[in-house]
C-alpha cells in the first residue's frame, strides 16, 4: 500500500499537540492552578465560585467577631463597674439606715451615693468607637442626659430596640441591651432606686433609706442577671470564631483539591511533556530531510 | 519515435509531478501508456509499440467527501471553540473582576456593615461593592454580545466568501465540461476546483453530487449553490433582532437550516449558545436586584426614611444585566435600619439574605452563577474537544487522500530514473536503427563487401 508521502502535516500536528501539554503543564506549574479557565474544569469552576463567596464571607465574619468581641467586652466591663459601683451603694445604704448613723453622716452617706449615681450614669453612656453601647439602636445618641424634671434626675434618649451582628451565614449574635432595659427599667429602675436613696438619706427617714437600700439591692441583683447575656454573647462569639477558623481552613483545603494542583504531579507532567516534546522534534529531525536524492550520486 | 514521445510525456509527468510537490490541492498525475496491436506482416508477427493514453489524476472522490464533510464539521466546531474561549475568560475566576468576585465583595461589605452600622466609610464600601457588582454583570453581558457581535460580522464575512468560492467553481464546472474528454480528465482543473470546493466545505455545510454537467453543490438542506455553470448567490439582511439572516437567491430566509462550517458554527454561537447563557444572565441580574431592592424596602436608610431601590434595572429583560446600575448615589440611603434610628443593622440582616436565599429561579445568586459558569466552561471544552476529535479523524483522512493523491518526491525521483533508462533506451533504438541503414544503404557502394 501506497503511504502518505506528505509527513510534514503529521509530523507539525505531533509537535504542536507536544507543545500543548508543554504549556498546558508548565501553565499548572507555574500558576499552581490546574483550572485557570472553566473549560479547564467546569464542574470545579463552578464550585469555585461558591468557594470563593463563603472564603470572603468567612474572612470577614471572623473579622466581625473579633470586632464584636471587643464591643461586649467593653459592655461587660462597663457593667462589671456598675455592680461594684451598686455593691457600693448597698452597702452605704445599709450604713445610712442603721440607727447609729447622724443626720450629717447620712448627709455624708447622701453625697457619696449620688457620686455613684454619677458614676453609673457614666458607664450607661459608656461608647465603643463613637457609638454609644447602651442607647439601644439609637447608638449616635448619648443614652442618659441630665435632667431635672425626671424623678431619677436623668432622662433616656434611646430606644428599645436591640442589633444584632452577622458572623455566620445562618448565625447572628445579640451584641447590645438597651440602657431602658438595664438602667431604667420600670420594676427594676437602677438610676431611680439610687436617686431614691440620695433623696431618703438626705430626709434622714431609716424606713425610707431602708427600703431604697433594698431597691438598689434588687436592682444590683437585676443588672447582674442582665451581665449573663453578654456573657452568652462573648462565649458564642469565641465558639463562633473557632467554628470559622476551622471553616477558613476546610475551604481552603476544598480551594486546593479543586482547581489547585499536586506539585509533584505537575512537575512529573512538566518533564514529561519536556520529553514528548524534545521527541517529537527529535523525530521530525531525523526523518524529514530523509530523501532518495541523498543517496544518489550526482549526474556526471 | 512512440516510445521517445511516450517516454518523454512520462518525464514531463515527473517533472510536473515534482514543481507541484508543495502545491495545496495538487492531485499526482502518472502517464498512462498502452501497447498498440500488433502488425502482422506475412506472418511474422511483431509488436505496434506504445501509445501514450493521457495524463491520469490520480484522486479518489470518495475520500474528497468525507474529507469536505469532515471539514465542515471541525470548522463549525472550531468556530464556536474560539467564541466560546473568548467568552469564559469573563467568567474565569483568576480576571478577578468577574461576578463571583463582585459578589462574594459586595457580600463581605454587608457583613462589615453589620459590624459597623454607623461607620460612613463602611457604608460607603458597600455601595462601591454593588456599583462594582452592576459593572461585573455589565462587563460579563458585554462581552457576551460582543462576541455576538463577532460572529454576527463572521456571518456577513463568509456569506461573502461563499458566494465568491461558488462563483469560481461554476466557471471551472462549465471548462471542466468542455475539456474533460476520456483521455483528459481535466488534471489542473478538476484540482483547483476540488481544492475550492473543500474552502467552500470549511465555510458552510455542502452536499456534492456529480452531474452531466459538472459538480451541483447545495447546502446541508438543499439549497442550491452551484448547479454545474451557475452559481447561486446567497445574501444577508439585517433581521427583526439586529442579526444578518441569510437568504437563499430566492430570498428565502434559510439561516435556521445552516449546520456545519464557518458559517453553521458562527449562526449556532450567535442564534443560540450566547443567547442562552445571556438569558440567564439576565434573568439572575434582574431577579437578584429586585429581592435586593425588596429587602432595601423593609428597612430604613440613615436619615429614618424608608428604604429606596438599590440597583436599578432597565424595563427590557433583554438589557438586564448590560443595564443594571447602582440607583442610590449616597450611601446614607442604604436601608440599614429596621426602626429608623442611625445606628440600628436590623435591616442588614434582610439585605444579605438577599444574596443567600433563593431567587425565584429556584437558586442563590451565586448558585445560578455558578451553574451559568459551569454552562459556559462546559461547552467551551466540549467545542474545543470536539474540534480535537474531528480533526484526528480528519487527519487519518488527509492522510488517506495524501496516499492516494500526494506527490512522493522519493517516488517520482525514482520514476525520473526508470524514464530517464526507457528515453535512453529508446533512443539508443533510434540510433542503432539508424546505423543499420546506414550499414544498408552503403551495401554495394564504394569499399563494398
Amino acid at each position: 500500500m501506497r503511504v502518505d508521502p506528505n509527513m510534514v502535516p503529521n509530523m507539525l500536528a505531533a509537535i504542536q499537540q507536544s507543545e500543548s501539554s508543554l504549556s498546558t503543564a508548565l501553565q499548572q506549574v507555574s500558576t499552581g492552578k490546574s483550572v485557570n479557565l472553566p473549560s479547564d474544569n467546569p464542574a470545579a469552576a463552578a464550585e469555585m465560585v461558591q468557594n470563593t463567596i463563603e472564603t470572603a464571607d468567612v474572612d470577614q465574619y471572623t473579622q466581625n467577631v473579633s470586632s464584636v468581641l471587643s464591643m461586649v467586652q467593653t459592655a461587660d466591663s462597663a457593667l462589671s463597674s456598675v455592680v461594684t459601683s451598686l455593691t457600693q451603694a448597698v452597702s452605704l445604704g445599709t450604713e445610712g439606715a442603721n440607727g447609729t448613723s447622724s443626720a450629717s453622716d447620712q448627709q455624708a452617706i447622701a453625697t457619696q451615693v449620688q457620686g455613684i449615681l454619677s458614676s453609673v450614669v457614666a458607664h450607661a453612656n459608656t461608647s465603643y468607637q463613637g457609638s454609644y453601647l447602651f442607647g439601644g439602636t439609637a447608638s449616635t445618641t448619648t443614652p442618659y442626659i441630665v435632667d431635672p424634671t425626671s424623678p431619677s434626675g436623668y432622662t433616656y434618649k434611646g430606644n428599645d430596640d436591640v442589633n444584632s451582628v452577622q458572623v455566620g451565614d445562618k448565625l447572628s449574635v445579640q451584641i447590645n441591651l438597651p440602657g431602658s432595659q438595664i438602667f431604667s427599667n420600670s420594676s427594676n429602675d437602677v438610676l431611680g432606686s439610687l436617686s431614691s436613696l440620695v433623696t431618703a438619706l438626705q430626709s434622714g427617714d431609716t424606713t425610707a433609706i431602708g427600703n431604697a437600700t433594698t431597691a438598689v439591692s434588687s436592682a444590683l441583683n437585676y443588672v447582674s442577671q442582665q451581665r449573663v447575656i453578654y456573657g452568652n454573647t462573648e462565649s458564642q462569639l469565641n465558639c463562633q470564631e473557632t467554628y470559622l477558623q476551622q471553616e477558613t481552613v476546610n475551604l481552603s483545603s476544598q480551594a486546593t483539591s479543586l482547581v489547585g494542583v499536586d506539585m509533584a504531579t505537575a512537575a512529573t507532567n512538566l518533564s514529561q511533556a519536556e520529553t514528548d516534546n524534545n521527541a517529537a522534534l527529535a523525530a521530525a529531525a531525523k526523518v524529514l530531510p530523509n530523501t532518495i536524492l541523498n543517496y544518489l550520486s550526482a549526474p556526471d | 519515435m512512440q516510445a521517445l514521445d511516450a517516454t518523454q510525456a512520462a518525464l514531463e509527468a515527473t517533472s510536473n509531478n515534482i514543481a507541484n510537490a508543495n502545491t495545496p490541492g495538487y492531485t499526482r498525475e502518472i502517464a498512462q501508456f498502452s501497447e498498440n496491436t500488433e502488425t502482422n506482416t506475412d506472418g511474422q508477427v511483431s509488436g505496434g509499440g506504445v501509445t501514450l493514453d493521457g495524463l491520469q489524476s490520480v484522486r479518489d472522490e470518495l475520500l474528497n467527501l468525507q474529507i469536505q464533510q469532515q471539514t465542515s464539521l471541525q470548522s463549525s466546531a472550531d468556530t464556536q471553540s474560539s467564541a466560546l474561549q473568548q467568552i469564559q475568560s469573563s467568567f474565569s475566576s483568576s480576571s478577578g473582576n468577574d461576578i463571583a468576585g463582585a459578589l462574594s465583595a459586595f457580600s463581605t461589605s454587608l457583613a462589615q456593615l453589620s459590624a459597623n452600622p454607623a461607620s460612613s466609610a463602611v457604608q460607603q464600601g458597600v455601595l462601591s461593592a454593588g456599583q462594582d457588582l452592576a459593572n461585573a454583570f455589565n462587563s460579563t453581558a458585554n462581552a457576551l454580545t460582543s462576541a455576538q457581535s463577532s460572529a454576527d460580522a463572521q456571518v456577513t464575512q463568509t456569506v461573502a466568501q461563499i458566494n465568491t468560492l461558488t462563483s469560481q467553481i461554476a466557471q471551472l464546472n462549465s471548462q471542466l465540461s468542455q475539456t474533460q474528454t476520456p483521455a483528459n480528465n481535466g488534471g489542473t482543473v478538476e484540482d483547483q476546483r476540488d481544492e475550492l470546493v473543500q474552502q467552500l466545505s470549511a465555510l458552510t455545510g455542502i452536499s456534492v453530487t456529480q452531474s452531466s454537467d459538472g459538480e451541483t453543490i447545495t447546502t446541508g438542506n438543499g439549497t442550491p449553490l452551484v448547479m454545474g455553470g451557475h452559481s447561486f448567490t446567497l445574501q444577508t439582511t439585517a433581521g427583526s433582532d439586529g442579526m444578518q439572516q441569510v437568504l437563499d437567491s430566492n430570498g428565502n430566509n434559510i439561516t435556521a437550516s445552516i449546520q456545519g462550517g464557518t458559517l453553521g458554527g458562527a449562526i449556532q454561537v450567535r442564534d443560540q449558545v450566547i443567547p442562552g447563557f445571556l438569558t440567564q444572565l439576565n434573568t439572575l441580574a434582574s431577579q437578584f436586584a429586585t429581592a435586593f431592592n425588596d429587602a432595601q424596602k423593609k428597612g430604613f436608610d440613615s436619615t429614618g426614611k424608608a428604604g429606596q431601590d438599590f440597583f436599578t434595572v432597565p424595563a427590557n429583560p433583554a438589557d438586564a444585566a448590560s443595564g443594571i446600575t447602582v440607583a442610590i448615589s449616597n450611601p446614607s440611603l442604604i436601608a440599614i435600619s429596621s426602626d429608623g434610628s442611625a445606628g440600628s443593622n436590623g435591616n442588614i440582616a434582610n439585605l444579605s439574605t438577599a444574596l443567600t436565599n433563593a431567587l425565584p429561579s429556584g437558586q442563590t445568586p451565586a448558585a445560578s452563577y455558578a451553574s451559568l459558569v459551569f454552562q459556559v466552561g462546559n461547552a467551551a471544552s466540549n467545542a474545543s474537544a470536539e474540534s480535537t476529535a474531528i480533526g484526528l479523524n480528519l487527519q487519518q483522512l488527509t492522510d488517506q487522500q495524501g496516499s492516494v493523491s500526494a506527490v512522493s518526491t522519493d517516488e517520482e525521483t525514482t520514476n525520473l530514473i526508470r524514464f530517464q533508462t526507457a528515453y535512453e533506451a529508446a533512443a539508443r533504438i533510434v540510433s542503432t536503427i539508424q546505423q543499420l541503414s546506414t550499414v544498408t544503404l552503403n551495401m554495394g557502394t564504394s569499399g563494398g563487401y
